[in-house]
């Protein structure tokens, strides 16, 4: 077993909602509950859910720009959470974020070459001149040209932007690159263009992803393991061909089934998946799935599942797969592939 | 369905333009196509292809101040979907309002077809909300609404713009499988306009096919997935990340599509394209496959080859 670069134990985060006139209601939404997920070294890790399933806090959250509630995160055996701000900024030149929206995450009123050198002037990384000797080498890293440095944001396109967004992300040689839905904004021919960056950059530098994405077709063409969250829990984890070819939980193949694939032989099955995703400010009693779920049983409207280890690296919270039946994996799967 | 069989709409040479300081440039051009009862044609292509200006030409909804419609013919019977809901007005009255606008019905009559139709478009429990406001419902809910609107004249044809495109994909199937039970049950028309492929690979029954303002491949669907012609719509088709299997490499298209006052004369995919000819100067015509009349394409290239295949 490896050791992983980056471990995520029990990481939780609740937000306080203010409803009711002037605000004088509270609620607390549980964003993220009790997530765990490891990941090793030059691994793409991937995180899929649909909105508001608590995808991109957790993102966020490793890198501490949310502060979780509770929960441990480890950046290669060292405590992100504990550490104090000296520390952190030191763990942050491991660990950088892509965001979704190269539009408004650039400073419109400062030169791409004024953007990527800020975060190696603060790290000290070099003299001006070597800096800007680094900012050349980014740029060129991202198949940009090296003149793009004395322009502004508002100069280049949707996908010339993300590019930036990624330079601006390996600036400081980072280890993890946290992508948060980096190919969303994108048509699909540039989207191809950036995930093919992507993997370059993987490939090179040995860098490790999470990948935060609502796009199944994105997450397998990237990823080589993948967690599903629902309502802020992760409800099933496994490795990626296997766990889109072979899902075990139901909202997996819900989700599965309604991903279009581009062949009309394999038409979106328009589910019976019935009603609308429930808040996470008031979360369905027991397994939040069940008011959806065509499975659901007497114990799901009470209990939360428990999560079951059914395989090496594959793991599920479902009811359907009890402790102890792990061995039966193939079995126990094949009446439920057949669902309407 | 064949496009012969009673087109309900008939699209026609559209040529529409937009001033850009000053300067008239053509947004799409020459478009031609045609829509059946009871037919989807899929309008796909990425942003700035022109599909969008397409649906608003044919609603005759093109801005006047800096857009016009300068060649073409629209035939048509029918109403759109092009419409958005007002915040500040319970869902069920907006329902009705098209109603009393566009038929003769009022009052308790038009409250109760509106009924009948959030109803239709299965709003849970449709007579309690019905007087709730547009920011109670969830995305599908509201677009059901949307949808519930634009039936409320019993339309011959619906145009949809991008209409599941902000939604979830387990929500966006139910609004799929709602779209596709309309148009069995009442035979209408529907121009699905998209920039996701798998979209179209569920609901269409034809496909046309945008780049940069020109119409460049129209096909019955699986025809078009299964022999794409146009070297664009096969590399578009190649870039796709699947989840149904392992596609191996992505193949992206380099380049990007040029800026609207910077539009080639001729085929405006020449600079991206791995085929390109000294011909491709020059506007291709769109013709029809020898092997499929009802495949047609646009390019130089790829025509002549099958003309000397068949």
């Amino acid at each position: 077993m490896k050791k992983p670069l980056l471990d995520v134990r029990n990481l939780s985060k609740t937000f306080v909602a203010r409803r009711g006139f002037m605000g004088g209601k509270s609620a607390v939404v549980h964003a993220v509950s009790d997530v765990s997920f490891s990941v090793t070294a030059g691994e793409a890790f991937g995180l899929v859910g649909e909105s508001g399933c608590g995808k991109s806090t957790t993102g966020r959250a490793i890198l501490r720009l949310v502060e979780p509630d509770s929960g441990t995160v480890l950046l290669k055996g060292e405590d992100v959470l504990g550490a104090n701000p000296r520390r952190l900024r030191a763990l942050r030149r491991q660990m950088q974020i892509v965001f979704q929206d190269p539009y408004s995450s650039l400073n419109p009123r400062r030169t791409i070459g004024q953007t990527l050198a800020e975060p190696m002037a603060v790290h000290r990384l070099g003299t001006a001149r070597e800096i800007v000797e680094a900012v050349r080498k980014v740029l060129a890293e991202v198949g940009m040209p090296i003149d793009a440095a004395d322009k502004y944001p508002h100069e280049f396109s949707g996908g010339q932007r993300q590019r930036i967004g990624i330079a601006r992300a390996l600036a400081l040689q980072p280890e993890l690159i946290v992508a948060d839905e980096p190919v969303s904004a994108l048509d699909v021919s540039i989207q191809a263009q950036i995930l093919v960056l992507l993997r370059g950059l993987q490939q090179r530098h040995n860098l490790s992803f999470v990948l935060i994405s609502h796009d199944l077709g994105v997450v397998r063409h990237f990823c080589s393991t993948v967690s599903v969250m629902y309502l802020g829990r992760i409800v099933e984890r496994g490795p990626v061909p296997e766990i889109f070819d072979e899902p075990l939980h139901p909202y997996t193949r819900a989700l599965r089934n309604a991903s279009p694939v581009p062949d009309p032989k394999a038409k979106v099955i328009m589910a019976k998946l019935e009603g609308e995703v429930a808040s996470a400010l008031s979360p369905p009693s027991g397994c939040h799935f069940h008011p959806r779920c065509p499975h659901v049983m007497d114990i799901c409207r009470q209990v939360y599942p428990s999560w079951v280890e059914v395989a090496p690296d594959r793991g599920v919270a479902c009811h359907l797969y009890p402790a102890g039946a792990g061995a039966i994996v193939g079995e126990a799967t094949q009446p439920l592939l057949r669902m309407t | 369905m064949s496009e012969a069989q009673h087109p309900s709409l008939v699209v026609d040479g559209l040529t529409t333009a937009f001033r850009v300081e000053g300067r008239w440039y053509d947004a799409i051009r020459d478009v031609s196509f045609s829509v059946a009862k009871n037919e989807t044609l899929a309008l796909v292509g990425e942003s700035g292809c022109g599909k969008s200006i397409t649906a608003l030409s044919i609603m005759g909804l093109v801005p006047k101040a800096n857009g016009r419609i300068t060649a073409g013919r629209v035939l048509l019977d029918g109403r759109d979907l092009v419409t958005s809901l007002n915040p500040v007005l319970p869902i069920g009255f907006q329902v009705a309002e098209a109603l009393r606008y566009h038929t003769a019905l009022a009052g308790e009559a038009a409250r109760a077809r509106a009924l009948a139709l959030l109803e239709h478009v299965k709003i849970p429990s449709a007579a309690r909300r019905f007087d709730d406001y547009p920011h109670q419902f969830s995305g599908g809910m509201r677009q059901r609404v949307m949808i519930a609107i634009a039936l409320a004249c019993s339309p011959q044809i619906i145009l949809a713009d991008e209409p599941t495109t902000a939604l979830d994909v387990t929500i966006q199937a139910q609004v799929l499988a709602l779209l596709a039970e309309l148009k069995s049950e009442t035979g209408m028309a529907m121009i699905f306009i998209t920039h996701n492929l798998g979209v179209v690979a569920s609901i269409a029954d034809r496909v046309a096919v945008m780049y940069a303002g020109d119409l460049i491949e129209i096909a019955p669907v699986e025809e078009l997935f299964e022999h794409p012609m146009h070297p664009y719509t096969e590399a578009l088709l190649s870039s796709i990340p699947r989840v149904d299997r392992d596609a191996g490499d992505l193949k992206p298209i380099a380049g990007q599509v040029p800026p609207i006052t910077a539009m080639p004369s001729g085929c405006r995919y020449a600079d991206r394209c791995p085929l390109r000819v000294p011909r491709c100067a020059k506007m291709p015509p769109l013709v029809a496959l020898a092997v499929d009349p009802k495949h047609r394409v646009r390019c130089w290239v790829r025509a002549a080859e099958e003309s000397a295949n068949a």
